[in-house]
């Protein structure tokens, strides 16, 4: 009841203060206000906003209008498709009067199989960071085996605390879900580099410079710290099977030295998560601590494993960060920047921009079982999210404000798909199979993966694309980073041209069937940009169509004029 | 010094002729084009000899003959009187009253990847421009076409050698790759685009540009159009990459090796006005057979590093060019069981030549066996901040990126006083 009314208050009275707001509510309901009822029963995306605004106003910023329809379609089908909408999606929605079409929009794409690819995509590369183990493909899961496990477990929006749990207890033997491993094997399941990536990704905190010494810059980095989480790992090993692949190995002895560089001071520690408890070993009878003894040919099983002991004690809303760095990460994911940024540094020098923000976002995970898509979709409701990029005054307000919807570059993957989707390629190549006779089979796979194999014959042909737009291995992807290499590949490779070809159904042969020269600019303009063209974009672009003289100029121009579109920033970044 | 002087104008006017094709861009960025009487003064530059995976001080400029920490090598007499480096260097040591020695490095970092990146940033804190980006940032001029920093390397693993890069300072200031000589890929217009098609996209897109830069944040959009000048200026200018120009006797005297031939891409380079250029000479690395590794290594680092540093005197360029030689650490004193020394950060060396330091100096000393610095210990953040005085920039600036302020060097260390010309 309470949270309703609240959002009927004029702005104003909704922006103040949240204790004031609530004391006010709380009297003219003639209630005691407790403050925590009527809070709680108000939807997160509105709790969102009124945080964000409380501290707009504290630093006297004004935020940027709400984001256009044509800003808004665009903007989270990248978000939650991670590709730009079609034609056809982007005018049907700007011609859509339904005042709760927005909310609908992000429902639908957050149940569409393209949400599941694209969340792949995004954890694939967060998770991975493009590394290749230095054993090469050999000793890694098959591609499309690491691909169909994410995608599953989006499609099925499982909870973030048992995917975690998959990806740092499995061995790679399981039939099911085994792909996981392959977290393990990029980084050659060597234990300083998975301690440190095990750190920033799933805790939010770089232990990197505790492994040599106490951290001076942090005095919450300690070096044993590094090491108590270091112990869970060290005794997992690679082990490679034939013909291809590799398992994790394990042993069931081993303790965990260390020495300060700088005080020689030194230690031994069980496993132990940063600020938890030590986790000691279970007293085993000699020799019977192995499920099976590692041997020149036999993989370790140990009785007691400390990574599954890892895998069960991490995931856990108890766990000083666990939860609140998912938080931020999906926060940063829709918003171009965490609460805490860089999101593998939370520390007490480091404090979060909004800390109430991210307890609210915290909270609302753990009491939701860590719920990925519920998540996104009351970020992607918030009208925080929902601001135009436009600037309100002329100079950029500070981006930990969250002000204005920022400028972010289109990750690689994004880029790909939406130039794919902006000539039309995807349209002609979905309509190519659809009209060829179905197979039998089609009926029992899930939706994600006719998906993604319907999609898959695309990728070849813009893998090198792909390439030119990926950052380095083993970096994370954070900010916008163009290269001149991207921009040599986009004004000159080979490998482009054969995507921007007028082949049947592509964007430059639809636009070469239309004789009017509005209704293609139209077309032009919402297939690249997914808005239609303004009064002088129109005028401009009329006046080279008219200009051509033969049907072959006036292809020329029309290319133009599509290439200089899809070169432009608005198309390279998300606004 | 009249034949450097006309080879500095020279190099200018090379300058000042893209200037003349660019003023477009220029302009659309919104940058103010130099005043006429600009003055003619050449720009300092940098060239960074990294010798990845740390070479050891021992078999180079901290000699230690005769202990049992020394290995099998004798000390050669140089061009300093009473000052000997490794017998494995001898044209250098011929040299050595040209270059600057610090034999008191204490990094403490004993790892490539930390390694990597704190002595190319003067840092341990992640996400500062390394040395190239930095210099090419704090260094730049309106004018200029050309990117401010290339990275020549051989197109192997990159895991650490390539660990960060701009930092901050965003895209523009990235090194450009160039992998194994071969010029950055597409710097060539496809056949089938004609020129004028290429130029009416070209218009389009920045009419697009001009267009979404008047409501939004424009610091994105200049980033992204910083890649499309540089992409042209590269095209533009091709023959920069083009090795075939230089003259036989040039190829020989560098040495037909990749080092050799790297370096010598890095003098065209800067010769065409790129203002930081690294050179990665890999394979220091030598867990095994350290004696052997380390004669392979000189050999090509020795004759090479002289021909380059004659080549950019000869040519009026070392006067406004600081030759930096260092790697990401040194090798331990004690030789392991495989004849190898291992990671080493405590106590080694590195020089410098060239632009802003004093020649003929060796600075700091070790103890007897090279395990510890006893004279004048010198950190990473000391010498990026000498770095960068010797090329006439303020150690103690800040960068403004947006609404937030960083010191350009560590504030905890500071410049060496001492080797500052």
């Amino acid at each position: 009841m309470n949270g309703i009314l609240l959002t009927h208050l004029p702005r104003r009275w909704r922006n103040r203060d949240k204790i004031a707001c609530l004391v006010v509510l709380g009297l003219a309901l003639g209630q005691t206000s407790r403050g925590e009822g009527p809070t709680e029963s108000r939807p997160l995306h509105e709790r969102i906003d009124a945080l964000v605004s409380r501290q707009l106003e504290s630093r006297k910023l004004i935020p940027a209008k709400l984001s256009s329809d044509a800003e808004f379609v665009r903007r989270v089908y990248l978000d939650l498709s991670g590709v730009i909408p079609t034609a056809q999606e982007a005018r049907t929605f700007l011609d859509d009067p339904a005042p709760d079409k927005r909310a609908r929009l992000i429902d639908t794409l957050l149940t569409a199989p393209g949400y599941a690819l694209h969340m792949a995509r995004v954890f694939d590369v967060m998770l991975l960071e493009r590394r290749v183990p230095a054993g090469g493909t050999a000793v890694d899961v098959p591609l499309p085996a690491w691909r169909d496990y994410l995608s599953e477990a989006f499609a099925e929006n499982r909870p973030w605390d048992v995917m975690t749990r998959e990806l740092l207890g499995g061995d790679g033997s399981d039939s099911d879900r085994g792909a996981a491993v392959r977290f393990y094997l990029t980084r050659d399941v060597n234990a300083h580099q998975l301690t440190r990536d095990v750190g920033r990704l799933f805790l939010g905190i770089d232990l990197q410079c505790a492994q040599c010494h106490d951290d001076p810059r942090f005095k919450d980095y300690r070096q044993e710290d590094y090491f108590g989480l270091y112990a869970f790992l060290e005794r997992s090993k690679l082990f490679p099977v034939k013909p291809k692949g590799a398992l994790l190995g394990e042993l069931a002895v081993g303790t965990t030295k260390f020495t300060s560089v700088f005080t020689a001071k030194s230690g031994e520690t069980y496993p132990r998560l940063p600020g938890g408890a030590l986790l000691a070993d279970p007293q085993l009878e000699k020799d019977r601590e192995y499920r099976v003894k590692p041997g020149p040919k036999e993989r370790g099983i140990p009785v007691y494993s400390r990574r599954v002991a890892l895998s069960e004690h991490l995931p856990r809303k108890e766990t000083p960060g666990f939860t609140r760095n998912l938080a931020n990460r999906l926060w940063a994911l829709m918003l171009g920047r965490g609460i805490i940024q860089p999101l593998d540094l939370s520390h007490a020098g480091n404090p979060p921009s909004h800390p109430e923000l991210l307890a609210e976002l915290e909270a609302w995970l753990a009491a939701h079982h860590h719920d990925i898509r519920g998540l996104l979709r009351e970020i992607t409701l918030s009208r925080t999210y929902q601001r135009s990029s436009e600037l309100p005054d002329g100079s950029p307000p500070p981006p930990d404000a969250f002000a204005v919807a920022p400028l972010r570059g289109l990750t690689a993957e994004q880029f790909r798909w939406s130039l794919l989707q902006a000539t039309g390629r995807i349209e002609a190549h979905l309509a190519t199979l659809d009209a060829q006779p179905k197979k039998a089979s089609a009926a029992e796979t899930p939706a994600w993966k006719q998906l993604a194999d319907r999609l898959e014959p695309l990728e070849r042909p813009s893998a090198a694309l792909l390439a030119a737009f990926s950052g380095l291995p083993g970096q994370p992807e954070e900010g916008f980073q163009p290269t001149v290499d991207q921009a040599l590949h986009l004004l000159n490779s080979e490998k482009l041209l054969p995507l921007l070809k007028a082949d049947p159904g592509t964007l430059l042969h639809r636009l070469s069937t239309m004789e009017q020269p509005e209704p293609l600019i139209g077309e032009l303009y919402f297939s690249v940009l997914s808005r239609p063209p303004d009064a002088e974009e129109m005028s401009e672009a009329s006046q080279q169509i008219a200009a051509a003289g033969s049907p072959e100029e006036r292809n020329v121009v029309v290319k133009a004029l599509s290439w200089g579109l899809l070169l432009s920033a608005e198309f390279r970044l998300n606004h | 010094m009249k034949f450097t002087q006309t080879h500095r104008s020279d190099e200018y006017q090379t300058r000042r002729r893209w200037l003349t094709g660019a003023v477009g861009t220029a302009a659309a960025l919104g940058a103010a084009p130099l005043a006429g009487a600009a003055p003619l003064q050449p720009r300092k530059q940098l060239l960074l000899l990294f010798l990845s995976g740390g070479a050891s001080q021992f078999e180079t400029w901290d000699p230690k003959p005769g202990a049992k920490t020394g290995g099998p090598f004798r000390a050669i007499p140089t061009s300093i009187p009473g000052v000997r480096i490794g017998e494995l260097l001898p044209h250098t040591a011929k040299a050595l009253h040209r270059l600057t020695v610090v034999r008191s490095v204490v990094s403490n970092i004993a790892d490539h990847f930390q390694g990597h990146y704190a002595l190319q940033s003067g840092r341990i804190a992640p996400g500062y421009p390394v040395l190239g980006s930095a210099v090419a940032k704090l260094l730049e001029r309106p004018d200029d076409v050309l990117p401010g920093y290339v990275s020549i390397r051989r197109n192997g693993p990159k895991a650490y050698t390539d660990v960060g890069d701009a930092g901050f300072l965003g895209a523009k200031y990235d090194g450009v790759k160039v992998y194994d000589n071969l010029p950055p890929q597409n710097l060539v217009r496809p056949a089938g685009i004609t020129t004028p098609l290429a130029e009416s996209v070209e218009r389009r897109r920045r009419a697009a540009d001009a267009r979404f830069r008047q409501r939004h944040d424009n610091r994105p959009i200049e980033s992204y159009e910083a890649t499309y000048q540089q992409a042209a200026a590269l095209m533009k200018h091709r023959e920069i990459f083009d090795l075939s120009g230089e003259s036989s006797v040039m190829h020989d005297r560098y040495g037909r090796h990749e080092f050799g031939q790297h370096c010598l891409q890095a003098r065209r380079l800067l010769e065409a006005g790129v203002t930081c250029v690294k050179v990665t000479h890999f394979d220091w690395d030598a867990h095994q057979d350290n004696f052997y590794w380390h004669q392979v290594r000189c050999a090509e680092f020795d004759r090479t590093f002289v021909t380059l540093l004659d080549d950019l005197e000869q040519r009026g360029m070392l006067e406004h060019t600081l030759v930096v030689v260092t790697g990401e650490m040194g090798r331990t004193p004690q030789i392991n069981n495989l004849g190898g020394r291992d990671h080493w950060g405590r106590a080694w060396s590195m020089a410098m030549a060239g632009a802003g330091v004093k020649p003929g100096v060796i600075h700091g000393a070790t103890n007897d066996l090279g395990t510890e610095v006893t004279e004048d210990p010198v950190t990473h953040g000391d010498l990026f901040h000498t770095y960068l005085r010797a090329l006439g920039i303020d150690s103690r600036m800040e960068y403004t990126i947006g609404d937030q302020t960083n010191p350009v060097a560590d504030p905890a260390a500071k410049p060496i006083e001492a080797l500052l010309a």
